[in-house]
């Protein structure tokens, strides 16, 4: 079988050397089945062993893989060479991200937000495991199901430029997580968590640009959980107004 | 810990032009610019009304019949008609309906909210101006 001849470029940015990133061309030869990430390593095993990006599981599951490709946010362990056929593939690290090395970037504000939302089943009194689990039906599960989806690889982030404009912002996969507790039939954590989706920077930023729903490599929807946070908040707050004692 | 951030991080700012970048994002400024419209037409109708009041009906209706302003309220109406798609469509994609065991989708809402909003359009003008 012949073999093609892929042209990639990729940003290189060594921070103890290079006062801006840069690009560097490579020539990778592919075979059909192979994606981005294996060009690169290819690159880092045969011409480049500097080169520096992340990457784990290789199969969409680890969310460590995400990049700029062409422009848009992707797992490189996902886009497949033989798409770009013809073409110079350009591979950038995630946009709205600070770079630390290369294509690597610093994750630290999203593992910030990610605690922030308490990703944990929060119970007013939890029950000793010898009373059973905490059941839930098939409706119940299927209210938040997606939402659980979630492989936090930031692409939602790379894509939102509410983000890019204001990091503050609690983002696209921290509300769909959050939303995904909130969701939950077992959790009885809203009280704590309403306060956190709801501050300034929390799900009232969201203009509705909703790339963060076209790119996500999981099916998840965060744009319509950032929406359904909004709703729900505006409606307890409605309900407070209303029926200050019980409305809940 | 150890301090891991020896070398100043390299962070891209948004350039102005982010949203030319894909089809999506153009499409969601073209969404926002639109509202634009719906604003200065509020404001020439305002102006208009304020015609009414301080001077007479006819003035407010000369106003009205000036081609210039005709021919802002027809630009005003096509991107205020587009305006509202995208939301009534955005609508759909943010509260589907359960019907049975399927949703509904999005472009329904928006098919649903358009007769709507001519029916509601049309009870309007027969109510302050052909009955």
């Amino acid at each position: 079988m012949s073999q093609n001849i892929a042209t990639i470029r990729v940003t290189r940015y060594r921070p103890e050397k290079d006062l801006k990133p840069y690009f560097q061309e490579y020539k990778v030869p592919y075979r059909q089945d192979m994606v981005v990430l294996d060009a690169l390593n290819y690159i880092k095993a045969e011409i480049d062993g500097s080169l520096t990006y992340r990457w784990s599981c290789r199969m969409g599951v680890c969310g460590s893989c995400g990049a700029n490709i062409d422009g848009e946010p992707k797992l490189t362990c996902a886009s497949f060479l033989h798409d770009f056929k013809g073409r110079t593939i350009t591979v950038e690290p995630m946009t709205n991200f600070p770079v630390i090395k290369d294509l690597v970037v610093d994750m630290e504000d999203f593992m910030e937000k990610l605690v922030k939302i308490k990703p944990w089943i929060i119970r007013e009194k939890e029950t000793p495991p010898e009373q059973g689990e905490y059941k839930q039906s098939a409706q119940e599960l299927e209210r938040y199901s997606q939402f659980s989806s979630c492989i936090n690889c930031m692409l939602c982030y790379a894509a939102c430029p509410i983000y890019g404009l204001n990091e503050k912002f609690l983002g696209p996969a921290a509300t769909a997580l959050a939303y995904r507790y909130i969701e939950d039939s077992r959790d009885q954590g809203k009280d704590v968590r309403f306060p956190i989706v709801h501050e300034m920077e929390g799900v009232w930023e969201c203009t509705l640009v909703g790339e963060c729903s076209v790119v996500c490599p999981k099916g998840v929807d965060p744009m319509l959980a950032i929406q359904k946070t909004k709703i729900l908040g505006a409606t307890n707050a409605l309900k407070s107004l209303l029926m200050p004692r019980g409305g809940r | 810990m150890e301090d891991n951030k020896r070398y100043p991080e390299l962070r891209k700012q948004l350039s102005p032009g982010w949203w030319t970048a894909n089809r999506h994002y153009a499409m969601y400024m073209v969404r926002e610019w639109t509202s634009l419209f719906v604003a200065l037409y509020s404001l020439i109708f305002i102006y208009g009304l304020s015609l009414w009041a301080m001077g007479s009906r006819a003035d407010f209706l000369n106003f009205l019949k000036n081609p210039a302003v005709v021919g802002f309220s027809l630009i005003a109406l096509v991107f205020t008609m587009y305006h509202a798609a995208t939301w009534f469509y955005l609508l759909g994609a943010i509260s589907p309906v359960k019907i049975g065991r399927s949703r509904t989708k999005p472009w329904q809402a928006l098919v649903l909210n358009l007769i709507l909003l001519v029916i509601v359009s049309y009870l309007a003008i027969w109510l302050l101006v052909l009955r």
